[in-house]
């Protein structure tokens, strides 16, 4: 290689070096960090206290949008124009929406996201953050728990919603010895027949995060399914549960969801790609056990689960 | 934060200039009508010798009765009921999302069980015009007050014959009582947490009673000028007596009474089935002049029980019940209660409706049970901004005092 060329390539890398170091904080610099809420809603305002608790060296600006995407939009651009932040955190659906469409070259971290694939696109490579989603895992190792002789579990769901939750789900129950029976809707009167084409082929039922799924007739319906059929119903919430659900299960709270973004935040700003960051599920969980419900069934909660509910509705 | 910071700047202002606001031209308003004839009741002109003095036997009754009247008026007058909203957003964790509470924006004299959210701040300015036109049933323009006279003649009677049937001589006072209240109020609510608020109003009042009063004296059948003997008449007005026409009162303008308190809303989202529920405490302090009618004069503690339910997003029907303790006169105890709803007629306008009511068990017999209707709307037109306008209607006006409707207009804003 030429003796210029060889400059030129050192010369390159050397600024791309310093452009990259440029980019990022140095130590005890404080971070610059923006945090758009998508609405003023408490458990958002929970994540944003997690996340400074854990970011705390960062300066941090807030902006809520107050549920309107182009008042949203209207910020970002404003934001785009004037000097850049290190980072920036959405909370909630909304605001992961406004900044998947107007940001590319901020590294941005969401919290309070459920199904956070639906709404980032592949190409999205400066994107990671904490979902509100429930492990996978997690859920049917407490159906099996509840019931150790279920092999077969079954869930409804809209394909253009929570497909990709299926495929997830199929390999996990897989894994743990248990068959999923998904039936696929495609809006909520679906429901009905689909759960009626599993009468008899099922030994728990479970409800996804699926806004088909969630219609109110369709929560109605499997409820009554688990009653009449004696089987569990895995619900997503402690509401759920009190409506009849053997269980709820959701995420612990707003504030621990903001503890994992502050998390991945402080990865980022310590020099880590977003890219290189998978989406992070809920790490502390909150679970409502309905023993009215339980005594329906015919079914014996072990202590185990007894012991770990933060709530027991008897 | 700053927001936050002036409006509590604001209101330590406007506590200061109702404060600082002097007593008019009436120094004891509370005892207008109590002293219209000098404070004495009713004196006579004395008749000429060899007659007995008669100057002085209306005046226990007289006295009497204007003091009846006044304490009628004056323990009734009250202060209004207010409330604050419930806007803005809740969670959806089912779904993940938010969800607008726009269902409604809120209710305007009744309580729903709902709280504002943690951190939110509500502040509400409100005015509202009082004209008392009714008491017990009565028009207070056209008020009668009959004086009895003593007896004369030892025997335990009044006479309606003989030569002492003057006794049964009557003075007829006519009565007409102007009396408006204009109540400025600052509503602030404070979401401490998610399910618990706290708050306080405070009222600034402009009082004006003017009296107007005129004696006559009926003998026992009604004929003007009371018995005479030949062609003298044994009780008379002159220029020795007091006046047969007599007025008083003014105006007034301070700080009415403030009350505090706190709602926590024990029971949300339960099941289909039961409302959400909360309790709420108001604490009512002396802190109006009471001898300047802008306050009750004694600290009041209320519980009440507020259950409510939104059903399809838009119709919020809600029930509150709960007990008032007067610790200054516990005749003025009193079960308190409303029933009502709300309705989002628009996205961004609610119609509220209501009965409300209030029944003193051991009351004195003025106003003991108070029933009124409450009918109004409430207008979102940008962002956090609610115009509110009400209007309260007596079910019956032959209970207490009682104004044919009873207006308020407010703006309010949520921070």
């Amino acid at each position: 290689m030429p003796i210029l060329t060889t400059r030129i390539v050192r010369l390159l890398s050397t600024v791309w070096l310093l452009g990259a170091v440029a980019s990022f904080p140095l130590p005890g610099e404080a971070a610059n960090i923006v945090a758009l809420k998508g609405a003023d809603v408490d458990v958002y305002d929970e994540a944003l206290d997690g996340f400074k608790s854990v970011a705390s060296r960062a300066q941090i600006s807030e902006y809520d949008m107050e549920g309107d995407l182009q008042r949203g939009k209207r910020f970002l651009a404003r934001l785009k124009s004037g000097p850049k932040p290190d980072l920036i955190l959405a909370i909630g659906i909304w605001a992961l929406q406004v900044v998947v469409e107007e940001i590319r070259d901020i590294p941005v971290v969401f919290a309070m996201v459920l199904n956070p694939s639906t709404v980032i696109g592949q190409e999205a490579r400066n994107i990671t953050g904490a979902s509100m989603n429930v492990p996978i895992e997690q859920q049917i190792a407490l159906l099996k728990k509840a019931s150790p002789q279920a092999r077969r579990i079954g869930v409804i769901y809209d394909p253009s919603k929570t497909g990709f939750l299926i495929k997830q789900a199929e390999r996990i129950a897989s894994d743990q010895g248990v068959r999923l029976l998904p039936k696929a809707i495609a809006s909520p009167k679906d429901s009905f027949a689909a759960l009626d084409a599993m009468q008899g082929e099922i030994d728990a039922l479970w409800i996804l995060p699926d806004v088909t799924v969630l219609a109110p007739e369709s929560v109605q319906y499997m409820l009554l399914f688990s009653f009449r059929n004696r089987i569990p119903l895995l619900g997503l919430s402690e509401n759920q549960a009190r409506m009849g659900a053997l269980f709820g299960l959701s995420f612990g709270s707003g504030r621990d969801i903001g503890i994992q973004a502050g998390e991945i935040a402080n990865e980022i700003l310590s020099g880590r790609r977003a890219e290189e960051i998978p989406f992070t599920t809920a790490r502390r969980l909150r679970l409502t056990v309905n023993l009215k419900t339980a005594g329906k069934l015919g079914l014996q909660v072990p202590k185990e689960i007894l012991d770990r509910a933060d709530v027991v509705i008897r | 934060m700053k927001v936050r910071l002036r409006a509590v700047l604001n209101l330590s202002l406007i506590l200061l200039l109702a404060g600082s606001v002097r007593p008019a031209d009436a120094a004891d308003l509370k005892d207008a009508i109590r002293n219209l004839y000098g404070g004495q009741g009713i004196l006579l002109e004395p008749l000429p010798l060899p007659f007995p003095s008669q100057e002085s036997r209306f005046q226990a009754s007289s006295l009497q009765g204007l003091d009846q009247l006044n304490s009628q008026l004056t323990s009734a007058i009250g202060v209004p009921a207010f409330n604050s909203s419930v806007t803005g957003f809740t969670f959806d964790i089912e779904r993940g999302v938010p969800v607008r509470t726009t269902e409604s924006l809120g209710t305007l004299l009744t309580e729903r069980a709902t709280t504002l959210g943690a951190r939110k701040l509500d502040l509400t300015f409100t005015y509202t015009r009082v004209n008392f036109t009714k008491l017990q049933g009565k028009d207070l323009k056209d008020l009668e007050l009959v004086f009895l006279r003593g007896d004369a003649n030892g025997n335990g009677i009044r006479d309606t014959s003989g030569p002492f049937s003057f006794e049964s001589d009557v003075i007829r006072a006519r009565l007409s009582v102007d009396l408006t209240e204009d109540i400025f109020a600052l509503i602030a609510t404070y979401g401490l947490t998610a399910e618990w608020d706290v708050g306080f109003v405070v009222p600034v009042t402009h009082i004006r009673l003017i009296a107007k009063a005129h004696a006559a004296i009926f003998d026992q059948f009604g004929n003007p000028g009371g018995t005479k003997v030949g062609d003298i008449p044994i009780h008379r007005f002159g220029p020795n007596s007091s006046r047969p026409d007599a007025s008083g009162g003014g105006d007034e303008t301070g700080l009415g009474d403030i009350v505090l308190r706190t709602k926590y809303n024990f029971l949300r989202h339960y099941d289909d089935l039961v409302p959400d529920m909360a309790f709420l405490v108001e604490l009512k302090l002396p802190t109006g002049d009471e001898e300047r009618l802008l306050g009750t004069g004694g600290t009041n503690v209320t519980g009440l029980l507020v259950a409510s339910r939104t059903y399809a997003r838009w119709f919020t029907p809600h029930v509150n019940l709960g007990y008032e303790i007067d610790t200054k006169d516990t005749r003025q105890n009193a079960v308190r209660y409303a029933l009502g709803f709300d309705a989002r007629l628009l996205p961004e306008l609610t119609l509220a409706a209501g009965i409300i009511g209030r029944a003193k068990p051991d009351g004195s017999g003025t106003g003991d049970h108070i029933v009124d209707l409450s009918l109004g709307v409430k207008w979102n037109p940008i962002k956090s901004l609610i115009l509110r306008t009400n209007v309260q209607i007596p079910l019956d006006k032959n209970s207490g005092l009682r104004a044919d409707f009873i207006p308020t207009v407010g703006i309010e804003y949520i921070f």
